[in-house]
């Protein structure tokens, strides 16, 4: 079953890709497929796209495809939106804002739903850029669940993370929190028709000219009349690259996924452990060593 | 095969049809029952419902119309569907169907046919009895 789909991918099959990324998002056969694919290709672009809700992510992200298409070059966008906690139900609906072209072979759009505390995008991504980049796109945009704490692994998945803010959106120290803007390496004034984007762009530009910033490109893109998506891609294109540096929290990423995986399938295992922590017999650090030991085992 | 793993669905608008209040109404029913809803907006063309079916991998396409093209729109998808080796996904259709034309809709292939006033809970019972044909 894996070895088909394997080689239908080799033969540019998009159902054979749909489903081994569906696979990855179960977190189904994922050792297999992971040694199947192997490293990343390097010279594919991982460009993640981040921002507060309502922001233009996706509306940025269906722009900036339809730029990149003029451009000739073929591009996959992995969208996430949050699932829910209480049920696990999601409402993907990121594809209304972008581009319909039913016949074009060098567009890919998939809707991930991220579980809440999953850092912002859905889980297994890593995996499925390395499939997206093996499958031959030449651009893969990565749109985040929204801006904040959770960013950081987004700094880990992407080569180049495009920050979105909008006009009026507070005072200058709203972009001095922790967690926005030191994530960026390019930042977008979006929605750059609207009064006061000039302005934020002035405010963001002095914020990143305090001694001790990094060198940051600030522009202003407005997906409303197309104005800066070549300045914005030039931007990016002349970013430094920094997705690709291993090292060990990689690889912890991964135990991770894999604990939870094993935990989800081996739920019923776990139950009287549960029980007993419920019942104070164990307290919490015992109760995870024991699950731990379990989950390893 | 895990089994907690949600039904993928796709909800669609076809054509000229710009009535989406019951697709909202079913999308939010159906997310909050646990499915992954996928809805690409109104006005969709036949060739990019099939495309976002595909490219989504989705379980089930839903179809939602108000407008009394159910006999044009519907079989036309489901032509595009086999054509693309789709045939896997359960196709349902939700709006204003007359009594006559749903015996139609199902020759042609449409799993289910829902009509106004249906029970939420109807369509998430017969999406869970039914599971996924994609990933059988």
């Amino acid at each position: 079953m894996l070895s088909d789909l394997l080689e239908r991918l080799e033969e540019k099959d998009r159902l054979a890709l749909a489903r081994l990324l569906t696979l990855i998002s179960r977190g189904e056969q994922l050792a297999d497929i992971n040694t199947a694919i192997g490293a990343r290709n390097e010279t594919t672009p991982v460009v993640a796209i981040t921002g507060n809700a309502g922001v233009g992510k996706s509306t940025l992200v269906g722009k900036l495809a339809e730029y990149l298409r003029g451009e000739g070059k073929s591009v996959a966008i992995l969208a996430c939106d949050p699932e829910s906690p209480l049920t696990g139900g999601a409402l993907l609906g990121d594809r209304i804002r972008m581009p319909s072209r039913p016949d074009d072979a060098g567009l890919y759009i998939r809707s991930l739903a991220a579980a809440s505390g999953h850092q912002a995008v859905a889980e297994h991504v890593d995996l499925m850029i390395r499939l997206l980049a093996k499958f031959g796109f030449d651009v893969i945009l990565l749109e985040t669940v929204g801006a904040g704490q959770g960013d950081t692994a987004v700094r880990e998945l992407a080569d180049v993370v495009v920050l979105l803010v909008q006009p009026e959106s507070g005072d200058e120290l709203q972009w001095e929190k922790a967690g926005l803007l030191e994530v960026a390496d390019v930042v977008v004034v979006h929605k750059a028709d609207l009064a006061g984007a000039e302005k934020t762009e002035g405010q963001v530009k002095e914020l990143l000219s305090l001694p001790g910033s990094r060198e940051i490109a600030v522009l202003r893109v407005s997906s409303r009349n197309g104005q800066g998506f070549d300045k914005l891609w030039s931007a990016v294109v002349a970013s430094p690259r920094h997705g690709t540096a291993l090292d060990g929290r990689q690889l912890l990423r991964l135990a991770q996924q894999l604990l939870a995986d094993r935990y989800r399938a081996r739920g019923a295992a776990a139950e009287p452990i549960l029980d007993r922590w419920k019942a104070r017999k164990l307290d919490e650090s015992q109760a995870a060593e024991q699950l731990l030991d379990l989950l390893v085992r | 095969m895990n089994e907690q793993a949600p039904l993928r669905i796709v909800l669609a608008k076809v054509g000229l049809d710009g009535h989406d209040r019951g697709v909202k109404v079913v999308s939010r029913a159906l997310r909050d029952a646990g499915f992954h809803v996928i809805y690409p907006g109104l006005w969709q063309a036949p060739e990019a419902v099939v495309r976002t079916v595909g490219d989504e991998d989705a379980d089930w396409l839903g179809i939602s119309l108000l407008s009394g093209t159910h006999l044009t729109l519907v079989p036309r998808i489901i032509e595009l569907l086999k054509a693309a080796g789709l045939d896997h996904v359960g196709v349902l259709v939700g709006g204003i169907i007359p009594e006559a034309d749903i015996p139609k809709l199902h020759e042609m292939g449409v799993s289910r046919v829902f009509g106004p006033g249906t029970p939420m809970a109807d369509i998430i019972a017969y999406l869970r009895s039914e599971g996924s044909r994609t990933h059988a």
